[in-house]
């Protein structure tokens, strides 16, 4: 075949028109797709399975429904989560007996899984028998809620389920919001299940059985998840995005240019440093919201010498610079939890709440003194690679600043996976971390970070007063001796010092102008169904 | 066609003999990973929730419950098997991970090695033919500065320049834009699997994506080959041979690029070999700045969870392609001097 200039010219004008053709199309599309770039991956599609990540967390709230869920308020210019209010999400309604001890869920007749088949008391008995029994993250978090046996979930009839606590526990309700209490098609899971693994979890590690909001059409670990929307969603109104994109970049700058351009429409994870230059290019949007469920602080190891010494942690307490850290680590990017004016007994019952903490360097060498180390001591101040933008100037300042009462401090900065195993192993002796909890209720954190041996009570921290108080506050009924008995763990916490609350950061949730509704969850991932393109 | 033959049976004789070799890689990857500070299963029960019964079940599940012998035997028998374990990372079984991340690897590695022997041979060569002159000192500084740069600098400035200065670059993210069609999968090298498809679209999608990455790879490894040809074509030049074809009034073209060059090549070829494994293995800031899925930021994401099973996997992959580079690169040696056989 012979080609002439015509036949290129009238060829490539084809294949131009195509090409715009298919631009005008994907521009349509493109309106409608959220891409959220993060820097960490989505590992599973199953939320129990132990060692997923964040990441996979969110995007199975998106693909899964539960029972219930948390609703959300207004605040400041965002949106948080509310974990007072609880709306259906698959259950119509919920009737709590007088009790409290007895819930009835009466199911949505319409809602159908992802494959057609109707949603069944039968599937919602699979579920939750399969979150208490399974092995996997389910069953922990679902035992702080006092739901610890099969027997405790009952089907009344094809759409009513009925759940029953042994005593009325505070959080009981609330633990069923969490996105571990998925719904699952109970009808396709056991079609995968095998004799060794009857909850088919490892068929649901790549593969969905939900009735959620958004299918999976793409999931690429380490690389990138592709949900659609499920148009016959009857968990709540249908959300607007038709397509999501959740993509891995790991480096930072380059999400930032990303959002920046325009390419991508949502990043939580950028550089703190990075964020105020962004905003007043003025080209973004920030959504900031102060973490309110979570915490950074410093830790000491309570059980072992010198820091099981309460004047010595008193004395470290009073010597710290609180603003300057604030300043210098988090450009003030949080709510601070230093500061605070009470003495005694605090104001309010919610934690975490500022404490008193103040520097005091006088007070800080009469303490160390009293504490038997008239001429200091030596110790290592640890914390992860993962934090280095936060801990290295924190760990900086702390050490200059101990310095000068007499305190010498060496730095040590550990790789993820060995911090984790030291914390564990209970072998480091003064570290910062951040934590957060899921449910945010005074007695709830006090239980997991303030008392036994798990690796979330990273004071190693065993004050009996505290596990008394802890032990009773959770099935509390009356509201005025639960904010009594809170106010008495905060007091002791605040006299003790076994760790220094520093403060929250803001999740800074940065988008272009367009995108609204972002909302703050627990789970600290993006809740798609939220959002809206204006 | 004769020659075949003896050749493929000499090659499979190296590939035997480099068996014991890999075994000893194997073993001590694993022995190492396993004194290596840092519990796996620690790591990865991370839950808001995870207790003791958790981190027993990760390690139960990893199968680090068991003696180290027991577990270094069961990994033997299932690499046999052609298995490599399970990734906690990616919740992916390690063979499914590599085989889908190393031709993003070898499509960048291949792309980038290319581009810098089509500059430094001609480089190199020039420099050669004029030792000294203002050419050379260019050739110098262009390759000093290619090497000075590390690859995540100059990767970044490429990014800021065409993708957010400029706007020409497509967005740096990974090797496709995200909303073009991914081409079905054949070979895993994209440039070849939308070719293969007649999908032009996805084949400039994919090679626009490609073209950063590569350039600043090929910049790194410019130095070292460009240098090696000027170094090696210099001793060339001064061979009695080469006077001998100048004196026989040969053209200066076939002189320099039939005689000297490819008496020259040998060093490059050797030099090639290298660098070529080793970008395939360090190129991992390239990978990460660009959001490459390649092996190498697998391996390294794998290494500070102390994930094992990848890096485990990752060395034995690397050490398998290694030894097929140096394979190759010994048949090389034969087609450009006859006289060197690979026995």
């Amino acid at each position: 075949m012979q080609l002439t200039r015509r036949d290129l010219f009238v060829g490539g004008a084809t294949l131009a028109t195509a090409a715009s053709f298919g631009t005008s199309a994907e521009a349509q599309t493109r309106a409608e797709t959220l891409r959220q770039v993060t820097g960490n991956s989505v590992n599973t599609l199953d939320p129990t399975m132990p060692g997923s990540t964040r990441e996979a967390f969110g995007i199975s709230v998106n693909v899964y429904d539960r029972l219930v869920s948390f609703g959300r308020k207004r605040s400041g210019s965002g949106w948080i989560f509310d974990p007072d209010t609880i709306t259906g999400e698959l259950a119509e309604r919920v009737v709590t007996s007088a009790d409290g001890m007895t819930f009835t869920f009466h199911l949505k007749r319409d809602a159908r899984f992802h494959d057609g088949t109707p949603v069944t008391a039968e599937d919602v008995k699979w579920s939750l028998d399969r979150h208490v029994s399974a092995r996997s993250l389910a069953s922990a978090q679902v035992q702080t809620g006092g739901w610890t046996r099969p027997d405790q979930f009952k089907i009344i009839d094809e759409y009513t389920v009925e759940a029953k606590v042994e005593r009325p526990d505070r959080l009981a309700l609330p633990n069923l919001c969490t996105l571990y209490c998925i719904v699952i098609n109970s009808k396709l899971a056991k079609r995968h299940a095998t004799a060794d693994d009857p909850w088919a979890q490892e068929w649901m590690k790549t593969n969905t059985a939900g009735s959620g909001a958004y299918t999976v059409e793409t999931f690429r670990p380490g690389e990138q998840v592709i949900l659609r929307r499920n148009d016959a969603w009857k968990g709540g109104p249908l959300p607007f995005f038709r397509r999501v994109i959740c993509q891995t970049i790991p480096e930072a700058a380059t999400r930032a240019s990303l959002i920046e351009r325009g390419d991508a429409d949502l990043s939580i994870d950028l550089q703190a440093s990075d964020i105020p230059t962004l905003v007043n290019r003025g080209r973004v949007k920030l959504v900031s919201t102060p973490q309110f469920n979570a915490f950074t602080m410093i830790a000491f190891n309570t059980r072992v010498a010198p820091f099981d010494n309460v004047k010595l942690r008193q004395a470290i307490a009073a010597a710290l610079p609180y603003q300057d850290i604030f300043k210098a680590a988090l450009f003030e990017r949080g709510a601070g939890l230093f500061g605070a004016s009470w003495q005694g007994t605090p104001p309010e019952s919610k934690f975490p709440q500022p404490l008193p903490l103040r520097t005091d360097i006088a007070r800080a060498r009469a303490l160390l003194a009293e504490a038997g180390f008239p001429n200091g001591l030596d110790t290592t101040f640890s914390f992860n690679v993962g934090s280095a933008t936060v801990s290295e100037p924190m760990a900086a300042l702390l050490k200059e600043s101990l310095g000068r009462i007499g305190i010498r401090v060496e730095i040590q900065k550990l790789p993820d996976a060995q911090i984790s195993t030291l914390i564990t192993e209970k072998k480091v002796p003064f570290l910062t971390e951040t934590s957060i909890a899921w449910l945010p209720s005074t007695d709830y954190f006090f239980r997991n970070f303030f008392t036994g041996d798990q690796r979330w009570n990273y004071s190693s921290w065993n004050n009996a007063e505290i596990n008394a108080l802890t032990a009773q506050a959770r099935y509390e009924q009356n509201a005025a001796e639960y904010d009594r008995l809170c106010k008495r763990m905060i007091s002791i916490l605040a006299e003790e010092v076994p760790v220094i609350m520093l403060w929250q950061p803001n999740q800074d949730a940065v988008m272009p102008p367009t995108v609204d509704g972002y909302t703050y969850q627990y789970h600290r991932q993006v809740d798609y169904r939220d959002l809206r393109r204006g | 066609m004769a020659s075949i033959t003896p050749l493929a049976r000499r090659a499979g004789r190296r590939l035997l003999s480099s068996l014991p070799a890999l075994f000893g890689v194997v073993v001590f990857t694993f022995l190492l990973m396993r004194v290596l500070p840092g519990d796996p299963a620690v790591f990865f029960a991370s839950g808001p929730n995870a207790g003791q019964a958790e981190i027993e079940e990760i390690r139960r599940q990893m199968g680090l419950d068991k003696p180290i012998p027991e577990q270094l035997v069961r990994y033997l028998w299932d690499i046999g098997h052609g298995k490599l374990g399970r990734s906690m990372g990616t919740g992916q079984p390690v063979v499914t991970d590599l085989a889908n991340r190393l031709p993003a690897s070898l499509e960048l590695t291949f792309t980038a090695l290319l581009l810098a022997l089509s500059l430094a041979l001609p480089l190199g060569i020039i420099a050669a033919l004029r030792p000294n002159s203002a050419v050379d000192h260019a050739v110098r500084l262009l390759c000093t500065l290619g090497v000075c740069v590390p690859t995540f600098v100059s990767g970044l400035l490429f990014i800021y320049a065409f993708y957010y200065v400029l706007g020409i670059a497509p967005d740096p993210t990974g090797r496709i834009d995200i909303f073009a069609s991914q081409p079905p999968n054949v070979t895993g090298f994209l440039l070849i699997d939308s070719a293969l498809a007649g999908d032009w679209e996805a084949w400039w999608a994919a090679a626009s994506q490609l073209i950063l990455p590569a350039c600043t790879m090929a910049l790194f490894v410019l130095a070292p080959l460009a240098r090696m040809t000027r170094a090696s074509m210099l001793a060339v030049m001064t061979s009695d041979f080469i006077r001998t074809g100048d004196a026989l009034g040969l053209s200066r073209r076939r002189v320099v690029l039939v005689y000297g060059l490819r008496n020259a090549l040998l060093p490059v070829i050797t030099i090639m070999g290298i660098v070529f494994s080793t970008m395939l293995g360090a190129n991992v800031l390239v990978e990460k700045v660009f959001s490459w899925p390649g092996v190498a930021s697998y391996a390294l994401d794998a290494l500070l969870a102390s994930d094992y099973a990848p890096v485990q996997g990752f060395v034995l992959l690397m050490a398998g392609i290694f030894v097929l580079v140096n394979l190759t690169v010994d048949i090389l040696y034969g087609l450009a001097d006859p006289r060197i056989s690979i026995e």
